[in-house]
Order: structure tokens, then sequence, then C-alpha cells
């Protein structure tokens, strides 16, 4: 019996380890009303490479150029200028398409048809032998957690249910490629870790995903490396770790120090650097406040975006006379307020404090006492329980050993 | 939809009372119950054709398809064979039931229609007509002898309209059987079997008449057989004018070599004008009416065949609502058969112009005219088969008709929509709308 894996073997294209899968060069993509006048630059002169085995993240607020891209990618809609090659095809051509799993960000499954007849349809356009059609229907329904409810039609479904289906789909051909529109939109917590183990899992198998998200945990999580776009274009691009480290400056983290080691290291330290330029603080900067940077200068700098905006404010009739300043949960409704003149928002990395000595005084005193922070997970230091459950339940689907 | 269709197959023939004759029956259990199948079956061919393409773009269900590893245009193909796959189904079960239904009530008439049923239309009969006469070399001579005299004196339109009324007069003569006349018809019955040959045959006849009182009938004699041999027949009927006529004529008189000779004699004090095309008729039995049928509904499935092309044709770059409308002005369009083949008879796109005795000229004529041409002769591709028609008269559909109907129908009309269909949706981009679902 054929499995997932020895169709990957057989695939058409064999490429190496961190060779290209994804090329894209001055991508733009302008959307025309009927009589051909340019409604909207979506996508604006976009350049980036997706390699194999990768997890490849690409951010930014709603409107922002990110589903347009994907679905370029994938040939649903046509380039208006600019080169796309994926697997070194176009993305037209449909023999590639059989290595691409594709989630979108809606659900846009036929409502009448129930999980089972779902997966068996998608799994027959890929022309995968009834027998082992089957076999992955029953392993996918287990992974995605509606084995119980297979009989009940997608229409009823909830969106989270929706999406577990939708997921399910987008993996029936063992994608080398897989391509995740907004993976946990509507997931509950344990969907979503579930999802991004899932993700990290097929990277650790040598599939190449590339994630389409708002939701910066998600990508902060699993992605390897991003593209920060606003306005239709990049506004930043690289690993997470180039990103958001800042090499004008050295941190140490340790655990809590007694009061004369913290004495000894910064009269060290104070021997090579002046003590103005000395900064004590807890590591803030994250994912989160860097893309809040990132769009807050792409809008300094007046770039345009077809996409939605908002203000900060409730419309008026809706505010009354209670209104007060706005603290929007969501980061990125937050991405759309007016940031030059208003002060920074409230969860942005607040300005490091210089410490005088007195204050450091009191710092040194008050560390043994503290609690101790909780490091930032990152993504090399996910437990490894979380991995082997996931490797674990991926081989299960695979019919394979789970790798050491 | 299958609520509709019961009704057409059950209730319909409940409702509407037949005369009591075979005829009579024939009218109601198949002209009106396949008609208005098959009015349903197009309705709702387009409706699905248009919403099945159309809404999988809308709702973005077409996203998750193409992004597979199948060709567009397989997609395309796909659902056009679902579409005429469920119209064979509702078409076979519709079929059924107005047969079980024809044969019931034929089991409830008289002996003697029992008869006329079984012979005139639970039949499958073939057709002969004598030769048509090429009459171009004496209208040619009556239109020269006609114009050439005043040819200098005659604008074109003069000249056109004088042409025309030539023709006329050639043909009229053609077809005029004069009071105490008589005239005689040669019909070919070679590719007739022994069988049929020697099986009692009808004739059908129509002839015009300048009397004005519809019900008037006109005495007619037929001299059927060979007119040397003692084995023809004089057979008299008393026949109205300006509608289709039968009558039984004895079997056994078409001669060795295969001609059924049909004399008449016009005993009356006005001319009889007998149609070119279709004044005689010689209708034999060629077959059984359940084959007859069959191939009858395959017709109409050929029908639906092309309008599930259309409706696919226009989904595949216009939303719904304008996909179903584009192909109901199609169909509109084939209504107005008759409109569109008076212009091109007529040559311009302008009314009569009483004052000049003449048709106007427009502007629009140069582009008008030929596209109502092209029109009409693909209106006319599809419009040739009358498999409701035939099986009420009991004609035979014969394979070559079936042939020539998926030839015409579904290979070329239906093949030219669905390349249409296929380069627009081949080319058009797929997730430019949002969902809806």
């Amino acid at each position: 019996m054929a499995t997932l894996l020895d169709q990957t073997e057989t695939a058409p294209e064999t490429i190496a380890k961190g060779e290209p899968i994804v090329t894209v060069r001055g991508l733009s993509k302008i959307y025309k009303d009927f009589w051909g006048r340019a409604k909207a630059r979506a996508v604006d002169n976009v350049d980036f490479e997706v390699r194999r085995g990768e997890v490849f993240g690409l951010l930014g607020p709603n409107g922002s150029g990110k589903s347009t891209t994907v679905k370029m990618l994938l040939g649903l809609l046509y380039p208006t200028k600019g080169h796309i090659e994926v697997f070194g095809h176009s993305p037209r051509h449909v023999a590639t398409k059989a290595m691409i799993g594709y989630l979108p960000e809606e659900s846009y499954l036929y409502r009448f048809l129930d999980s089972h007849e779902t997966l068996d349809f998608f799994g027959n356009l890929f022309d995968i032998p009834p027998q082992e059609r089957a076999r992955r229907n029953e392993q996918l329904l287990e992974m995605v957690g509606l084995n119980q409810v297979r009989t009940r039609v997608v229409g009823e479904f909830s969106k989270g249910m929706q999406r577990r289906i939708g997921l399910a789909q987008a993996l029936i051909n063992d994608p080398d490629l897989v391509i995740l529109d907004e993976p946990t939109a509507g997931l509950d917590p344990i969907g979503c870790r579930e999802v991004k183990d899932l993700i990290l899992a097929l990277a650790r198998r040598g599939k190449t995903v590339i994630l389409s998200s708002h939701l910066l945990s998600d990508v902060e999580d699993v992605c390897d490396r991003v593209v920060i776009y606003y306005g239709g274009r990049i506004q930043a691009m690289g690993t997470l770790q180039e990103l958001l480290s800042k090499p004008d400056a050295v941190r140490i983290t340790t655990p809590p120090l007694p009061r004369e080691t913290m004495d000894k290291v910064l009269r060290i330290i104070r021997d090579d650097v002046a003590n103005a330029k000395i900064e004590i603080d807890n590591p803030t900067q994250n994912l989160e406040s860097y893309f809040l940077d990132v769009v807050r200068k792409a809008k300094e700098n007046l770039a345009e975006t077809s996409g939605a905006t908002s203000g900060s404010r409730v419309a008026a009739y809706l505010r009354g006379d209670a209104e007060t300043a706005a603290t929007p949960d969501r980061i990125l409704d937050r991405l759309t307020v007016a940031a030059p003149a208003a002060p920074a928002p409230a969860t942005a990395p607040a300005p490091a404090e210089k410490i005088d000595q007195a204050k450091l005084q009191s710092l040194a005193q008050t560390v043994p006492s503290a609690p101790t922070p909780t490091p930032k997970p990152e993504t090399a230091a996910t437990p490894p329980a979380d991995l082997s459950k996931a490797n674990a339940k991926l081989s299960s689907l695979l019919g394979q050993d789970p790798k050491p | 939809m299958a609520a509709l269709l019961l009704v057409s197959v059950g209730g319909l023939p409940l409702l509407l009372k037949d005369d009591g004759t075979a005829k009579g029956l024939a009218q109601i259990l198949l002209t009106y119950t396949l008609s208005s199948i098959t009015a349903l079956l197009a309705f709702f061919t387009l409706w699905l054709a248009c919403g099945t393409l159309a809404k999988d773009v809308e709702e973005c269900q077409m996203q998750m398809i193409v992004v597979k590893p199948i060709y567009r245009w397989q997609v395309w193909i796909g659902k056009w064979v679902g579409i005429i796959g469920l119209n064979a189904g509702l078409l076979a079960l519709s079929g059924l039931a107005v047969y079980a239904g024809l044969m019931w009530r034929a089991h409830r008439l008289p002996p003697a229609q029992q008869q006329i049923l079984r012979s005139e239309v639970l039949v499958a009969r073939a057709s002969a007509r004598p030769p048509v006469k090429d009459l171009q070399p004496e209208i040619d001579r009556a239109v020269r002898s006609r114009i050439g005299g005043v040819r200098a004196t005659l604008t074109p339109d003069e000249k056109m309209a004088m042409a025309k009324q030539v023709v006329s007069a050639v043909i009229a003569t053609n077809e005029e059987v004069a009071p105490g006349n008589a005239r005689e018809w040669k019909i070919d019955m070679s590719h007739a079997s022994a069988a049929a040959r020697n099986a009692p045959m009808q004739l059908r006849v129509k002839f015009h008449t300048s009397g004005l009182n519809e019900e008037t009938t006109y005495d007619t004699l037929w001299l059927i057989g060979p007119q040397e041999s003692q084995r023809s027949q004089l057979v008299q009927q008393s026949l109205p004018a300006e509608s289709f006529q039968e009558f039984d004529i004895p079997p056994g008189q078409v001669s060795d070599d295969g001609t059924l000779t049909i004399g008449f004699l016009n005993r009356n004090e006005l001319p009889l004008l007998f149609p070119l095309d279709e004044g005689v008729e010689v209708l034999y039995r060629e077959n059984t009416f359940g084959i007859n049928f069959c191939r009858g509904l395959a017709i109409i499935l050929c029908w639906l065949g092309f309008l599930a092309a259309i409706g696919l044709a226009t989904a595949s770059f216009l939303s719904f609502p304008v996909a179903a409308f584009a192909s109901l002005g199609i169909l509109a369009m084939a209504a107005f058969g008759g409109t569109l083949k008076s212009v091109v008879e007529n040559g311009t796109v302008a009314s009569w112009d009483a004052g000049a005795s003449s048709f106007g000229h427009s502007v629009l004529d140069f582009a008008m005219v030929p596209m109502f041409k092209g029109a009409l002769e693909v209106i006319n591709l599809v419009t040739t088969f009358s498999p409701v028609d035939y099986l009420s008269s009991g004609r035979s559909i014969t394979w070559q008709d079936l042939g020539l109907a998926v030839a015409q129908i579904i290979f070329l009309l239906g093949g030219i929509f669905a390349c249409f269909g296929i380069i627009f949706f081949s080319r058009r981009e797929l997730a430019t709308v949002q969902g809806q679902s």
C-alpha cells in the first residue's frame, strides 16, 4: 500500500534542502474596475524567496496584501507585474499543484457534504487510490478531532470545526508546500496549539510552510522567517532573530543574582562603558512591539494601503459622553491609530529606564526576593514533549515510525 | 423541480380532457406533457448551469477546486456532464411516466380508435415525398421576360419587389391544380422495406385555396397506384384546406420499381395549391413507437445539453444573476426566430413603407442583417428537430436524425459555447470576489 511518504518520494520534483521552493520577484498586483481603471494597488513590487523546510510568515494588517500574495502564489489571481515560481514552475502549472496544500482564510467547503465526504472529494481530486484515500481520511479526521462528527454536514459545523476540516483537506495529499491563511482563526487555544505543533512537525519533515496571519503569536511561535507587509509593500523581512535583536547593545539575561555578584558585574562593566550608557531593564522587546514599530514608521512615511483603515475613536453617536482614551485590545487595531502625535501605545515597549546608583542599589537589594522571570520561549526552546507529541501524531498519520 | 415534473406527467393529463379520438389523446398526452417537461427541464438546466458554476465562484468553493491538480477545462466539462446526467435521469423517469400514462389511456379508448392510435400515433412512420422540381431556370426566364423590358425605368427597390412577385407567381403555378385539372406525383419508395410497401400507408396532404371559409371542405379524388395497372384504386376524401390531413391508402400499390404513383383530380370550382415542400407526403411504418419515443427523448436531451453549455458559458465570466439573464436573453432571441427570418428575407431591419410600397432602409442594416442571418442559421440548426411534433404525429425519428442532432446541437453549437466558456473560465481570476459562505 502506498503511503504519503511514497507519494512525496515519487513527486516529479527533487529539490535539495534549502533550495528555493517559492521565488517572487518584483511582484505587483493592481485591482482594476470594469473599465480597466486602477482601483487599488494591493501588492507593490514585492520580492522574497521561500526555501525548502522553512516556515515562512506573511505578516500584516488587514488589506496589506498578504492574501493577495498567497492567491497569486496559488494561481487564483494573476500578477499585474512581476514573476512567481513555485517549484520552478508558474503557479498555474497544474502538475505542480499536486505538491501544494492550501487552507484559505474562510471555510470554502461544500456545505452539504459531511466531513468524510469532503475529504474523499478532495482526495479524489488528487487521484489518490480509494483504499489509501479511506485510510488518510480516517487518520486526518482523528487528527483534527472530527471523527465523532463525521456524518454531520460541514454546513452545520462551528467556525472552529470548519477550520479543522479545512486543515485536514489541505493535508490530504501530504503536500511538500503547505500554504495556510489564518490557520488558527476561530480555533480554541488547544486547537491553536495543535495547529502550531503540526506546522512544526511538518517543517521537521522537510515540508515548506507559508503562514499568512495577523496573529503575531502564531507567527512568532512557528516561523523561521517573516515578511511584514503594509500598504502592499514589504516593510521588513528576515529571521525573527534578525528582526528582533538590537545589534548596538548587548543584553545579558541571567537568573536572579545576589547583590554582591551584581556589584561585581557592574564594576567590571563600568571599566569599559560609561555609567550613563548602562541600562538595566527586563527584556520587553518582542515581535509585537517590533511589528507595531514597523507599521508606525510606514504610516509616518505616508505609505498608502488599499486595505481597511479605522480610527481609534468609536463613532460619536455610540460614544456618548463617557469616552475615555482609546485602548484597543487587539494589536492590529492599534496599528491604524494615528501614531505620531499620540502617546506611545500602552503595550509598546517602555523606554528603558536609566537607573541611577541609588535605584541600582535598591534593585540589587530586591532581586533575591523578586519572582523568577519567565524566559520568553523561543522556537528552538519549545518543550520537547510538545514536539514529540505532534511528531507522533503526524507519524501516525503517515504510517511511519516517529523520527528520533 | 421534481414536484413540477410530477404535476406535468401525472396531473396535466388528468386535468386536460381529450376528445375521445386517438389524435386527441396523442395531442394531450404527448404534446402537452412532453412540451411541459421540456420547458421545465430547460429552465431547470439553465438555472442549474448558471448557478453551479457562478455560485461556486462567488462562494469561493471554486478556489478550493482549482488549486488541486486538475485543469479548469476538466472542471467545466465535469459540471456539464453532471448536469446532463441529472437531466438524463429526470427525463428518463418523466418519459417513462408519460409512456405508461399513454398506454393506460389508450387502453380505455374504443377499439376502433385504438386501431387508429396504433396505426397513426403509436408507431414510427417514415416519410416519402415527391422530388422537388428545380424551379430556378423557370424563375430566371420569367424574371428576364417580365423585368427586362422595363429595367431602365425601375428603381432597385422596384426591381426587387417585382422579382419577388415573379418568383411567387412561378411557384404558385407549379403548386396549382386548376378546377377540372389533374396532377400526378411519383414518389420513390425504393428505400422502404418490402413489408412496409405492402402494409397500409397514409397519405398526408395539405393545400391552400382562395376560399375564405375555414370550415369549407373540398371534394378530392385520388388515384393511388400505377395508372395503367388494374391495381390502382380510387380514394375519395372531403378535406378542409390550410391544414395537414391524413387518410389511408390501400396496401400493395407500389410498383415493382419502387415507385408509388398518386394522381389527383380537382373537382372543385376553386384552384387548389399543394405546397411544393409539404403538399403531398406518404407515411409508412418503419419502426416501433417505443424506440421512436426513446430517440425523441434523446433529441430533447441534446437540447438540454446545449442549454447547459449556454448556461455554463455565460457563468464562466458573469455573476449568477447576470449569467441567468444573459442565457434567457439568448433563448428569447431564439423565440423571435420569425422576426429574424423576416429581417433576413427583407434585407433590412426597417419597416414596410406603405407610401413607397417597399421596405425602408436603416443605417443598422450593414451590421444587423448579417448578424441576424448568422443567428438564424444557428437557431435553425437547433429548431430543425421537432421530436414532440414527430412523436405526436407518429412520424419516425431515425437514427440519422438523432445522429444529426447530436452532431449539430451538442458537438457544433454546444462545442462553440463550450470553447468560449472554457477559454473565459481558464483565463478568469477566481479570487477577485469575497466569499459569501
